[in-house]
């Protein structure tokens, strides 16, 4: 088994200083994020400009170069709903560390960003709704099961499509995580990649909680065959416990330094 | 149903560490695929054959050994005859008399030998001790030293003396370290680790993760060099992606069925025969399972050995 992937999650337009960077094309704010990011870790690192609408084929490809160009062709995850600004994006991407991963397809309106992956030889983010949450798992696989064969029929290899079961608040929809769960392992019987993004289980706890819950559902995830998720490499117990169940898992060698690796 | 050929591919690969200098210089490593598997991809440095000489002489040696190295009395003397050898890529000195708990012989007169080496022949050379990890530590450090510039690989740093070896040999004279560990694989990570925190690049540590000789605990042996591998190529796990040589005379020349002379057991045949069928059997199989590099001691194995790998390749 390969080792589980983690995809960094602070470049992010929602923090004011990030958005400010992105708009005024300041490189600094963000390379110090995807160092401190790449230092704890993170494999991939997730670029989120938002919905931009207005210059966002422009602002990706200037964010794909910047980091690529600074980091050794840090392999990245292109977030909007600007489908130009992906494509964009990708055009100007070397692949030499990873394909690009599209964030994100669903089963509903957004389901063309499949046709968007297949199209630009890219890993694609397939999230398992389509109008609002699955309502059960008989849902959840039927929309898998769609994107999937439309991923296909378009000439996708199977594991370049990453499943996302949408992970759920726990304050709130405690009673579904089992759900979620099994859904994950539902992906892995199926031999299939699957992602997400975790942390929105602890949503709305308290700061010194959620690194703790978010610990608890990663290795609960890991359990049932979750082969990577959207992240933040800076909570250090969370990429610790990551670490640790790649070891049980025997995705990783171990060796008494196995948490400086 | 027809054979469908199915080559196992993997996107990582060995590192490539070069020992020697000029020509006569040895690359090993750098291949994306499972030992020996030539079929599924390209091999661009064959594994290599070393010959060991050792300072303490060839008194107890079978004839047809001694009568090789007749008439030498120097390591100089024995590189010499050593490299005309048929398949000889490398040399490794060992310096066995260097043991306190033996004739002690003293650092400066080994790397004094060292040198004359050094001087008398262009093949790349390797340093190997005498088990005593004090006194290796000192003996690579000023093997570094004097040979600074040749490029050698220094067999090898441990757990209780990675710190001396690391410093010396990979920091302040640039040669090549070896990362030796007992068949532990966990350990054999951690040393690579441990070495590579200390500055010393992955490109310039080549694993020695122990052996045996085959029938004496091998399959241990075995499932060490294969876990390393799959870890390295399959995993990319890139602290293991280390080239690996074996000592194998070392070993082998020391077990009964290389020891016992004729007139002892003589249904078991000729001594030296034994003794090669010993080391090329070992050889063969630590080759099969991962090692780029084999340490050997009879001509006779030097050349049946570098004749297989170039059949495989």
């Amino acid at each position: 088994m390969a080792r589980f992937i983690t995809i960094g999650e602070r470049i992010h337009c929602i923090s004011p200083s990030i958005r400010e960077a992105m708009a005024t094309r300041n490189p600094e704010p963000i390379l110090k994020r995807a160092k401190e990011q790449l230092d704890a870790g993170a494999t991939y690192l997730d670029v989120n400009i938002g919905p931009a609408e207005k210059d966002g084929e422009e602002l990706m490809k200037w964010a794909v170069e910047l980091l690529q160009g600074n980091f050794d062709n840090v392999p990245l995850c292109l977030d909007t709903a600007n489908k130009k600004a992906i494509e964009a994006g990708i055009s100007v991407y070397n692949r030499s560390k990873g394909k690009p991963i599209v964030n994100s397809a669903d089963a509903g309106d957004r389901i063309e960003n499949i046709d968007l992956a297949a199209a630009n030889d890219a890993i694609v983010i397939a999230l398992c709704s389509a109008h609002g949450i699955a309502a059960d798992n008989d849902e959840r696989m039927m929309h898998c099961q769609n994107m999937l064969e439309r991923g296909m029929e378009l000439g996708m290899e199977a594991e370049d499509l990453w499943f996302d079961p949408l992970f759920l608040v726990v304050k709130g929809m405690q009673d579904k995580q089992m759900e979620v769960l099994e859904a994950i392992k539902m992906f892995s019987e199926m031999g299939l990649n699957s992602t997400g993004g975790l942390s929105n289980n602890s949503n709305g706890m308290p700061k010194h909680i959620r690194p703790i819950m978010d610990s608890a559902m990663v290795a609960m995830a890991m359990m049932q065959g979750l082969t990577s998720a959207i992240v933040n490499p800076c909570d250090l117990r969370l990429m610790e416990t990551i670490k640790s169940c790649d070891v049980l898992k025997n995705n990783t060698l171990y060796a008494d330094s196995y948490l400086e690796l | 149903m027809p054979f469908k050929k199915t080559p196992q591919k993997f996107s990582a690969a060995i590192k490539t560490v070069e020992i020697g200098t000029g020509d006569r210089k040895i690359v090993l490593g750098g291949e994306s695929v499972m030992p020996l598997y030539s079929f599924d991809g390209p091999i661009e440095n064959a594994p290599k054959v070393g010959v060991e000489i050792v300072d303490t002489g060839y008194a107890d040696a079978p004839e047809g050994l001694k009568a090789f190295y007749a008439g030498c009395d120097t390591m100089a003397e024995q590189a010499k005859k050593a490299a005309a050898m048929e398949g000889a890529d490398f040399l490794c000195l060992r310096f066995e008399s260097a043991d306190p708990n033996g004739a002690d012989t003293p650092v400066e007169d080994c790397v004094a030998a060292a040198k004359e080496v050094a001087d008398s022949v262009d093949l790349p050379l390797v340093i190997m001790g005498c088990k005593n990890n004090e006194k290796d530590a000192q003996l690579f450090e000023k093997c570094a030293e004097a040979l600074a510039g040749k490029n050698i690989l220094v067999l090898a740093a441990k757990e209780e003396n990675y710190k001396g070896v690391g410093a010396a040999a990979g920091l302040a004279y640039n040669q090549k370290v070896g990362a030796e560990s007992s068949v532990d694989i966990n350990l054999a990570k951690q040393l690579n680790i441990l070495i590579t925190q200390l500055g010393v690049s992955g490109d310039s540590i080549v694993m020695n993760p122990g052996t045996a000789t085959a029938g004496y605990g091998f399959e241990y042996v075995v499932s060490t060099l294969e876990r390393i591998r799959l870890a390295a190529l399959g995993q990319n796990d890139t602290t293991l992606q280390m080239p690996i040589i074996t000592p194998v005379a070392s070993e082998t020349w020391g077990v009964k069925e290389s020891v016992t002379e004729e007139a002892d057991i003589p249904e078991w045949g000729d001594r030296e025969t034994r003794g090669i069928d010993m080391e090329v059997a070992t050889a063969a199989a630590v080759l099969a399972a991962g090692s780029n590099g084999v340490i050997l001691r009879h001509p006779q194995s030097v050349a049946t050995v570098s004749r297989l790998i170039r059949e495989l390749m």
